[in-house]
């Protein structure tokens, strides 16, 4: 497979090394010329010294023939204009993003980014695990980025405690199937009685992740940009 | 001739560049070789831009390419001497001759540097020259041509 990776920081530079250590063949771009021969000097002449923002460079860097082209500067603004020229400019299959401001992640979507992957995102994820907070948890992104697999944690004031899981009105194409309760994983059949302390998890397409938080949580915190 | 007890080298990889100095260091690693029948390889690389596949049939319809490796092996002919000669195509000229190099157990290199008549007369020791001086595992000869000397 022949991997485009734009931006040549920490995570384009493992990101590069391991596709390569995989087998796959990686051009990678990063437009600061010295870092761009440090990186060669690290792992070899796979490096295009150029912007990936900018059309010629990319068609330089072979996106005609690009299986994958993932652009994982750390500006967001940067990845979404690297991932819509490639794929609308030279068709590239598939686009990923690194989304720095998760509060980008629908409109990356919108503009038909393939997949994004959100750091902050993740580490929170990781965090609110721990913390009780009322949170909708991003678990993994599954279908090319179209699913998202979630676990909500039921707690006092959440509207599904005591529902049946059959009674929930969840949008189309999403589903509950699991929870874990008292430490134990719990299949979630119909009739299954949702209680306080559940963490839920279900399946559903990415844009209705408001609507499941508002079923399983009650109504979403305003936060700040 | 009574045998060399330390040969220069074994099995050396030259590096054509389709320049001036081809011809020269051809001649110089056959005469070096021959007392101790040396093993030589001709290698030719043809640098391939990221909209090719590495594999894209290009070096082996290029005449230029050819004519450079036809060319080595006319002066070994001329010499009664062996010589194998490969073409490679990769990204980067440096990193694929210090690769072959590596990977045929060489333990010469032999590079040529030309001079340039343009601009005043320089030369122009390029990427090539300085990637295999500090990369290529074996030792590293380069030739440079007379200063001032016109390119053939």
């Amino acid at each position: 497979m022949f991997v485009i990776v734009v931006g040549g920081g920490k995570v384009g530079y493992f990101l590069a090394r391991e596709l390569i250590g995989s087998g796959h063949e990686v051009a990678l771009m990063e437009r600061d010329r010295d870092r761009a021969a440090q990186i060669t000097e690290q792992i070899g002449s796979i490096v295009i010294a150029h912007d990936g923002c900018e059309g010629k460079y990319l068609g330089e860097a072979g996106a005609n023939r690009a299986d994958i082209v993932t652009a994982v500067t750390g500006d967001d603004e940067d990845n979404l204009v690297i991932c819509q020229m490639a794929k609308h400019h030279f068709n590239v299959p598939r686009t990923i993003a690194r989304v720095n401001n998760p509060k980008n992640a629908a409109l990356f979507k919108h503009l038909g980014v393939d997949e994004i992957v959100s750091p902050t995102r993740m580490i929170l994820g990781s965090i609110e695990a721990d913390i009780p907070v009322h949170e909708l948890l991003i678990l993994a992104a599954l279908g090319g980025g179209e699913l998202e697999l979630v676990e909500a944690q039921l707690r006092e004031g959440s509207p599904a405690i005591g529902m049946l899981a059959g009674s929930l009105e969840l949008p189309d194409g999403c589903s509950v199937f699991a929870a874990i309760r008292d430490g134990r994983a719990i299949s979630v059949r119909s009739d299954t009685q949702l209680r306080e302390g559940d963490r839920v998890i279900g399946i559903g397409r990415a844009e209705c992740e408001g609507e499941l938080y508002k079923i399983l949580l009650g109504e979403e915190p305003e936060t700040a940009d | 001739m009574p045998e060399a007890i330390n040969p220069a080298f074994r099995r050396a990889v030259i590096a054509l560049s389709g320049g001036p100095t081809d011809a020269a260091i051809v001649r110089l690693a056959l005469e070096v070789a021959r007392p101790n029948r040396a093993e030589l390889i001709a290698v030719h690389v043809v640098e391939l831009d990221w909209t090719q596949p590495l594999d894209a049939d290009v070096a082996e319809r290029s005449e230029e390419a050819q004519r450079v490796l036809d060319a080595a092996e006319g002066i070994a002919d001329q010499l009664h001497c062996k010589i194998e000669s490969v073409l490679v195509q990769a990204r980067d000229v440096g990193a694929a001759i210090v690769d072959e190099a590596a990977a045929r157990r060489a333990d010469l290199l032999i590079l040529g540097l030309s001079y340039r008549t343009r601009f005043g007369g320089d030369f122009a020791i390029g990427r090539t020259i300085p990637y295999a001086l500090k990369n290529a595992p074996c030792a590293v000869w380069v030739l440079r041509q007379p200063k001032g000397e016109e390119p053939q």
